[in-house]
């Protein structure tokens, strides 16, 4: 019982402090923060545990967005079902490029996600414009169907939807950072000649690797289209690329908060610089020179040491693998 | 079938795209190539080029003389940047080095939008005279950078295979540590070599300006394509960017001809092929050891 608390607390007391943040900020960026720290999720995965820096999450995040959007476009109403294309729209795509992409080395795997996402940008805005009218995006607010408990047309309960499914995605992170799997992910990062040689398959961890953060990038971009109404081509251009993995070194790379953590403050620098001077590349590209100098840790990397101090410091303290 | 006179036009607008590209690559492929760096930044230093190229050609009236300044400007300013950023960081993992330039990208874009606002700004072509090639007529200014680009490719060839620095250089992209073992200071090497690579962005800042409109996120715009150049030639093959460039300007230019949806996307299904077949580009070294 102690053991099964000592594991949740931590996401626990994460999540309420973020219920409570909820109450002294504006609904909006409670949502936007949610959903963007699930983005960043995936790529503070692929980065921290595995090694691959990819510069192209804007095409896992369409690909759900897009499916999404076409089901609650042109098929059906039901949002809930609408989330489920997505997420098998995503699984699909790393399924198909997964196998081409994990074969290559770090920072080739940057490019050829980066000429991913592009393509997949050219497609939906020229290619495909039939379908997904082009720049115009696909507007469909009003399709959405409202749904028995908790009805996702109203900003507070999809709050409510959204919290939960973080939590789900936090603890099955946590769960799998504590798993062989995580072990060999993290292991596969450092030197892979050794985990080949302990009989694990590089190929096969980096593979299930991509497809599990991939997939969850696309359950981010389907509850981006469900929350906001509508989807355009500008949600997959090159100048938002680096935005995932900017939250992520922000936050702390590889750390289990980090994301959460990075999305409040990228999000919150945004909004509040850009409503003071509108200027707030320059303090996030500064901001972001300043912590690659200081030590890379990031803000939850740099304080999570210290937290851990204060509350533990009595017991022995296992770090975490 | 498309007539001569539209092809002959698409391939000297190919040409004059890839010559553009080729100047930027050069830069990134160079930095890859000696010090194991992804140099992001180089983007920066082609937008202040085009910036101080619209700036001096709105003072003085010659935008010769203002690509000349935002060369300047580049190079001095990649100086620097290279003295107190890179100098720290070198040592470090590559995607280490990809995520700070890319905050200087950043920044870099924020300084410009606070010095030259977000509005896109017009450069005067510096000559609009046009010559016939075939019964075709062809804008001079283009045929001068294709030109300007051929020279610096010869230039930094013999640079590259004439003087002792361009040799070391050579042997670094090689191999790094057998040059610092002969007593070569590889840390002057690498300034040396960042700031050709930052001058040359100017230059193609410059040179492109009275092309396009000018605007803050215009080195955002072209990053796709300069990594698939450098991509595509071979990380730190200096011919293999000329002909990657070419060729990509190539398939933007004579594709959006055919079938204009598909002019932008071609260039990066061919990459994924080319990387998928050969990993290391068409003529990356085997050699390189990362």
């Amino acid at each position: 019982m102690l053991k099964l608390f000592r594991w949740w607390w931590g996401i626990l007391l994460a999540f309420l402090l973020l219920a409570v943040l909820r109450v002294f900020l504006p609904l909006p960026f409670s949502n936007e923060i949610i959903i963007f720290s699930i983005y960043t999720m995936g790529c503070s995965f692929l980065l921290g545990r595995v090694g691959f820096i990819s510069f192209g999450q804007p095409a896992y995040l369409a690909t759900g967005a897009y499916a999404t959007a076409f089901y609650l476009f042109y098929f059906g109403t039901n949002p809930y079902i609408g989330i489920l294309i997505g997420i098998l729209a995503g699984l699909l795509i790393s399924l198909i490029v997964g196998p081409l992409f994990v074969r290559l080395r770090s920072d080739y795997f940057a490019l050829v996600n980066l000429a991913l996402a592009v393509i997949i940008f050219y497609m939906m805005q020229k290619v495909l414009a039939g379908i997904t009218k082009g720049d115009n995006g696909l507007w469909f607010l009003t399709n959405i169907a409202s749904t028995p408990v908790l009805d996702l047309t109203k900003p507070n309960h999809f709050y409510i939807f959204a919290f939960l499914v973080a939590l789900a995605i936090w603890a099955f992170y946590k769960y799998l950072n504590d798993t062989l799997f995580g072990a060999c992910c993290l292991a596969s990062k450092i030197n892979e000649d050794k985990v080949k040689f302990l009989g694990y398959s590089n190929f096969k961890i980096r593979l299930t690797a991509f497809v599990i953060a991939n997939t969850t990038t696309a359950l981010a971009g389907s509850m981006y289209a469900v929350y906001l109404g509508f989807v355009s081509p500008e949600m997959t251009s090159a100048h938002r690329a680096a935005d995932p993995v900017v939250v992520t070194i922000l936050g702390g790379v590889g750390t289990l908060y980090g994301p959460i953590v990075g999305a409040i403050a990228y999000t919150g620098m945004k909004d509040l610089i850009s409503g003071l001077i509108g200027n707030w590349e320059l303090f996030i590209g500064f901001l972001l020179v300043f912590i690659m100098l200081a030590g890379e840790k990031g803000i939850w990397g740099s304080l999570e040491p210290l937290l851990k101090k204060a509350f533990f410091r009595k017991s022995a303290f296992k770090p975490e693998r | 079938m498309m007539d001569t006179q539209l092809l002959i036009s698409g391939v000297i607008f190919g040409l004059s795209i890839g010559s553009i590209f080729f100047l930027m690559a050069i830069g990134l492929s160079l930095c890859f190539g000696l010090m194991r760096i992804i140099s992001l930044d180089q983007l920066l230093y082609y937008s202040i080029g085009a910036y101080i190229t619209y700036s001096i050609s709105l003072v003085t009236g010659s935008m010769w003389l203002g690509a000349l300044a935002g060369m300047v400007v580049a190079g001095i300013i990649s100086f620097g940047v290279e003295r107190f950023i890179f100098l720290r960081i070198y040592e470090r993992d590559i995607a280490f080095t990809m995520i700070t330039s890319f905050g200087i990208l950043i920044g870099g874009v924020g300084v410009i939008k606070f010095f030259w606002g977000v509005v896109p700004r017009p450069v005067p072509i510096p000559m609009i005279t046009q010559i016939s090639i075939m019964g075709t007529e062809i804008p001079v200014y283009r045929l001068i950078v294709i030109a300007i680009s051929l020279l610096v490719y010869l230039g930094i060839w013999l640079f590259l295979n004439r003087t002792i620095i361009g040799k070391a250089i050579r042997a670094g992209i090689e191999d790094v540590e057998h040059v610092e073992g002969l007593g070569i200071n590889v840390y002057r090497l690498f300034t040396i070599t960042f700031i050709i690579a930052g001058t040359l962005s100017g230059l193609a800042g410059g040179l492109y300006a009275p092309l396009i409109m000018v605007d803050p996120q215009m080195g955002l715009e072209v990053m796709p394509f300069i990594f698939m150049v450098v991509i595509i030639g071979g990380l730190g093959s200096i011919k293999g960017t000329l002909i990657s460039a070419f060729l990509v300007g190539q398939v933007v230019s004579i594709g959006s001809l055919i079938y204009a949806p598909l002019a932008q996307m071609a260039p990066f299904a061919i990459m994924l092929l080319i990387l998928l077949i050969k990993p290391t580009g068409l003529y990356g070294s085997k050699l390189l050891k990362r």
